[in-house]
């Protein structure tokens, strides 16, 4: 690059890192803007609090953990919470004037007189900034409906091996394999984006997802690499940025503050975003583990991608947990041999099933096993 | 003014600019004053008085704090090369590291004001932003916060049709450079890294050896001194004791198994980028792939990733020439190119 063209290049680069940076900035107006706000919200913060209850107890997606006392029962609400961890927003409750709720808010829910187990819903840091609670534990959620997504069809073949072998055809044989295994249990209701040889659009499979009260995505699919001789499997699942950005940043607000819950409608969407990330990492994670252990009984070589995060329309789309699983490779001319036969699909299909009855197993698994740092190192790590 | 008070002012405006590298293994700092240093990425609390007396620290960082870890509460805070948050213990552990690599470029009897260009990896930009300026805001006047591949490039000046592959022990990062700050779109990290391959070569050599005898951090020094791909460059043969015993292992295949497992990955998303672009621009970034971090460091990866993308046309992969400290040197020259007026106080 010349000279001059270096300096130019270079001064637009220098301006560029420091308008990325003002973006989050700690002095930025944005943020002045955002803590005014927040301030604003401190007096509605005992009525969001009350909506948040509403909420959980009038959609079935938030039932009560099993062995509590429902909590529409104004008594169990009334109960004094045993540590309160700021007094100040109590207090505030009793005294600052409320602003009064939209009238269809309250109505599945009486206003108790005194919220008193905010403490335990106001400790939503723990909820949500711990890498040991499981959301979909806490709250107690179920699996109804799972959606199989079998990737391409119609006029998009997808992938194409060297024997003319169609990712389509073959994603499609192993979903409605998956579809019966997973019908068998008796538990779930199964459902196909497409369960024939039909073009979808990515729109219209999230909105197939997002219409039909989906509370499992798993969308198949088959690779093709450069490298013919290499054989890899791998599960996606999406991980927003921006998500973790807001989770972080209301970590951050939050700390010594008084106002923690003081977004009731940042704290809904957040606990849904990281209910998703949560439960969707966990989902693509056995379900790898499934299909790679086994399907290394048929190809000692095939390789481990792991689980990986990308940001794939489709899933990031879909409202529910969900995972893109990339089965295999189709570019490697014995897998591909391997895929058109009708026991080694059978066979996917079973493995995704474990994958997937395993993912579902653990859901009751309330604290997820942490990373301990200090057996990272040093200790035996066998 | 007299000259007195202007030596005052003078001192008083003093900066000290300095790039930092944080990663998940070592962390690497370089200062405009000619100083560089690197430490690993860990930081130890004596766990009661007698560890305090035996060690006799208040704090411990890097190889230091590893060695006596048995007395050491040990941290290693940056979880896939980001601060790790949900514990107070953690972020501390950050501030810690972070105070502990400025005092390894700044003399005690400096009292420069500090600016810092700190490189973080590529798709955790947002998050880490926010955390690092709560980890540096007790030490430095002002801070950038960029990602580590834009850091890397920046510092051999690839700023324009360019792609950057920064491998840690974390993530890989990946950044495409075209003449402007890269956009989310332009890069990508992927998570299986360095110590993805220390679990599955710790995982090989289990199943292979049962009776050996050893930890996580022995696989990561044997991965560290042999680590390839491709063909082997001789036999690999490593001291593991079994039952107390000293005995020379064979763990050629193991290796060659271990390191080739992210090889996919980066295959995949090296292409997968390069695809999106601009296809004008595609061949030329195709000729100018730059490896940095730690894991560029892997014999044969520079050449396998040639050969294999080259499959899509003409390839050319030049690995940087310090990659311990090409994150933070390329942080360093953000610093020192960086205007005044982008300089804002924390």
């Amino acid at each position: 690059m010349a000279n001059a063209d270096s300096k130019r290049v270079k001064s637009v680069i220098l301006q560029g890192v420091y308008e990325e940076n003002l973006k989050i900035g700690a002095g930025s107006p944005a943020s002045v803007r955002r803590r005014a706000i927040l301030r604003r919200r401190r007096t509605a913060v005992p009525v969001l609090l009350i909506l948040l209850v509403s909420l959980a107890l009038v959609t079935g997606r938030f039932s009560p953990l099993p062995d509590r006392t429902p909590a529409a029962e104004p008594s169990a609400l009334a109960e004094p919470a045993p540590m309160l961890p700021w007094p100040d927003i109590l207090s505030g409750y009793t005294h600052a004037p409320l602003a009064p709720p939209p009238a269809e808010k309250i109505v599945s829910a009486p206003l108790p007189a005194v919220p008193l187990d905010a403490g335990r819903l106001l400790d939503y840091d723990l909820l949500l900034n711990s890498d040991s609670v499981r959301l979909s534990a806490v709250f107690g959620l179920g699996v109804q409906t799972i959606v199989i997504d079998p990737g391409h069809g119609g006029k998009d073949p997808g992938a194409i091996g060297s024997h003319g072998t169609m990712e389509k055809d073959i994603v499609l044989d192993i979903a409605l394999r998956l579809r019966d295994r997973l019908q068998q249990s008796g538990n779930y209701r199964v459902l196909m984006t497409r369960d024939d040889d039909t073009f979808l659009s990515l729109a219209e499979r999230v909105r197939f997802a997002n219409t039909h009260d989906t509370d499992l995505f798993i969308s198949l699919h088959i690779n093709a690499l450069p490298q013919k001789e290499s054989n890899v499997t791998e599960t996606y699942y999406f991980g927003p940025p921006s998500d973790l950005y807001t989770l972080r940043l209301a970590e951050q607000e939050n700390r010594g503050s008084d106002i923690q819950t003081g977004d009731f409608r940042n704290m809904i969407r957040k606990i849904g975003d990281l209910l998703k990330e949560q439960e969707s990492a966990t989902l693509a994670a056995t379900i790898q583990q499934s299909l790679f252990s086994n399907m290394q009984k048929y190809d000692k070589k095939i390789s481990d991608a792991g689980t990986k995060i990308a940001p794939f329309v489709v899933l990031l789309g879909v409202d529910a947990p969900s995972v893109l699983v990339e089965i295999s490779c189709i570019t490697k001319q014995e897998e591909e041999l391997s895929l058109g036969t009708e026991s080694y699909r059978d066979q996917i299909s079973l493995f995704l099933q474990q994958g997937i009855t395993r993912y579902l197993s653990q859901r009751h698994i309330q604290v997820v096993k942490g990373e301990k740092n200090d057996k990272e190192i040093g200790n035996k790590s066998g | 003014m007299t000259k007195k008070s202007a030596t005052k002012a003078a001192e008083k405006n003093k900066k000290l600019l300095v790039g930092i590298d944080l990663g998940t293994s070592r962390s690497a700092i370089a200062a405009d004053n000619g100083k560089r240093k690197w430490v690993e990425s860990y930081v130890g609390w004596p766990r009661d008085f007698i560890a305090r007396k035996v060690v006799g620290k208040p704090v411990l960082f890097g190889e230091e704090a590893v060695a006596h870890r048995l007395s050491l509460d040990i941290y290693r805070p940056l979880k896939n090369g980001v601060i790790k948050e949900g514990t107070a213990r953690d972020e501390e552990a950050v501030k810690e590291l972070i105070r502990h690599l400025l005092s390894l470029v700044r003399p005690e009897s400096d009292d420069s004001r500090v600016r810092a260009v700190v490189g973080v990896p590529a798709e955790s930009f947002k998050v880490n932003k926010v955390a690092l300026k709560k980890a540096v805001a007790e030490f430095a006047e002002s801070l950038l916060v960029v990602s580590e591949p834009f850091a890397v490039a920046y510092g051999v000046e690839a700023l324009d049709n360019a792609m950057v592959i920064d491998i840690g022990a974390g993530t890989v990062d990946f950044c495409i450079m075209h003449g402007t700050v890269p956009a989310e779109e332009d890069q990508r990290t992927v998570l299986t890294a360095g110590d993805y391959i220390d679990q599955q070569l710790e995982s090989f050599l289990r199943e292979r050896y049962p009776e050996a005898d050893f930890t996580l951090n022995m696989v990561r020094r044997f991965k560290e001194e042999h680590s390839f791909v491709g063909e082997p460059p001789g036999e690999v043969k490593v001291e593991i004791p079994v039952e107390g015993k000293s005995t020379l292992h064979d763990i050629t295949d193991e290796m060659q198994r271990a390191c080739e497992s992210i090889l996919p990955a980066i295959v995949e998303t090296t292409l997968e980028l390069i695809a999106k672009f601009d296809p004008e621009y595609q061949d030329a970034i195709r000729e100018n792939i730059i490896l940095a971090g730690g894991g560029s460091q892997i014999r044969g990866l520079a050449d396998y990733l040639e050969k294999t993308i080259g499959e899509y046309g003409p390839t050319t992969i030049k690995t940087v020439e310090d990659p311990l400290f090409g994150g933070a040197d390329g942080a360093l020259a953000l610093a020192c190119e960086m205007p005044e007026e982008y300089w804002t106080e924390l």
